[in-house]
């Protein structure tokens, strides 16, 4: 953890456990936002990451942004700007278009 | 750890509690320890797949019973498996089998196995109940205790509880949670146990029981099994990640074991904690039991139904 900024606070997330090497986490990384990207654009949000900063960032149509640790900590972020839980089996996520 | 009895009958000591509750982890430590070891195993888990036996890696003897929880869909295979084994410890395995020692699915009621044991007209003769252990989660008990009915049927039917998970909880709560299951169940022993290892129980002074409400009947926990094919490691991870932050509360548990590129990783949640995944050795005869099936998870809770879990998981996942 960093004393300045005291990041990151947990030592790591669980999705982390698929890869050990550190490309492979780079790569596990760049292929999660897309996964992350798929879910949350039923509610109009966008996640970024750029592989150097740490953690993710999330932006809103509306221009609001937040820097959040990790996975968990964006899905939360995310709920709470979509006004909803960023929930894969409801009819938001499931609906055409 | 069980005596021989004198009427020849075999012990059965049934070990319950609620999914997640630590029941294999639990096992895995007595096992280590030395108990139960001339016990024949009998893992019985209401999913499917089967993955409780992966962590009880050096028994002697044991017998997975999936697909069907042993209380109800899944009771005449489990009195039919009890037979077997007593009837092998009376015959080819005379004076090797010390006893039996079921750990049951998250979602039975050992009461109502103990009541089906007394029910069977062989097994009744041949079979004693030792003991009915029920481990309870010192983290969510509570919670289970006021929202599922299951749960208090559990404590209600134990000889002896076990806090399992104690070094995690705030003090406080557990010393509650304490008080609150010997008012359920007063008659039974209670203790606490951190992966399998006795612990003190915080004090109770001056605590009082938490407040249960009255329970109403609620939707029925149902687990789903689903394809997930091998490979998509971060695909499945951050759905999974999604599911269980929205819905942590109806999704009680998950399962499975998925290949990753750091190895196959046996995965299993209780409602919204992830456990850190364990890489299991990929030479299948160092398990116990049958081989896992990768790439299948199983989802256990409510309000899920098949068809939603395949078509969420085709448009965010495959």
């Amino acid at each position: 953890m960093c004393s300045a900024c005291g990041f990151p606070a947990a030592p790591g997330h669980w999705t982390d456990a698929g890869a050990q090497t550190p490309g492979d986490r780079l790569r596990l990384r760049f292929a999660r936002l897309d996964a992350v990207n798929r879910l949350l654009a039923p509610y109009g949000l966008k996640a970024w990451d750029d592989g150097a900063t740490p953690g993710l960032q999330l932006f809103a149509p509306g221009g609001q942004r937040e820097l959040v640790p990790d996975l968990a900590a964006l899905l939360d972020a995310a709920g709470r700007m979509a006004g909803q839980p960023i929930d894969p089996l409801s009819d938001r996520a499931l609906a055409d278009g | 750890m069980a005596e021989p009895r004198s009427d020849g009958r075999l012990p059965l000591t049934i070990l319950g509690g609620f999914l997640g509750a630590g029941k294999s982890t639990w096992l895995r430590h007595q096992l280590h320890d030395g108990r139960f070891v001339r016990h024949h195993v009998l893992v019985n888990e209401a999913a499917e797949t089967p993955v409780d036996n992966l962590l009880l890696a050096g028994v002697g003897r044991i017998t997975v019973l999936a697909g069907g929880c042993a209380c109800c869909t899944g009771l005449p295979a489990l009195l039919a498996a009890l037979r077997g084994i007593c009837d092998e410890a009376s015959g080819r395995d005379a004076g090797r089998v010390a006893g039996i020692l079921l750990e049951t699915s998250g979602l039975a009621d050992p009461g109502r196995i103990a009541a089906a044991i007394a029910g069977d007209p062989v097994l009744t003769r041949r079979l004693a109940v030792a003991q009915v252990l029920v481990l309870v989660d010192s983290l969510h008990g509570a919670s289970q205790l006021t929202t599922e009915p299951l749960a208090r049927a559990q404590i209600e039917a134990a000889d002896a509880l076990v806090l399992t998970k104690p070094v995690q909880a705030d003090p406080e709560t557990l010393a509650r949670l304490a008080l609150t299951l010997r008012q359920i169940n007063p008659a039974a022993a209670l203790s606490a146990a951190e992966q399998g290892v006795p612990g003190p129980l915080p004090p109770q002074d001056g605590l009082r029981p938490l407040d249960l409400p009255p329970l109403a009947a609620r939707e029925p926990i149902l687990p789903h099994r689903l394809e997930v094919g091998n490979g998509g490691w971060v695909a499945l991870s951050t759905w999974l990640s999604a599911l269980i932050q929205a819905r942590g509360d109806d999704i009680v548990r998950i399962k499975g074991v998925v290949r990753t590129p750091a190895g196959r990783l046996l995965l299993q949640s209780v409602r919204r904690v992830v456990q850190p995944p364990e890489i299991l050795p990929d030479d299948n005869t160092a398990l116990a039991g049958p081989p896992p099936e990768e790439g299948v998870i199983v989802l256990i809770g409510r309000f899920m139904d098949a068809d939603r879990l395949a078509r969420s998981w085709r448009r965010f996942g495959a």
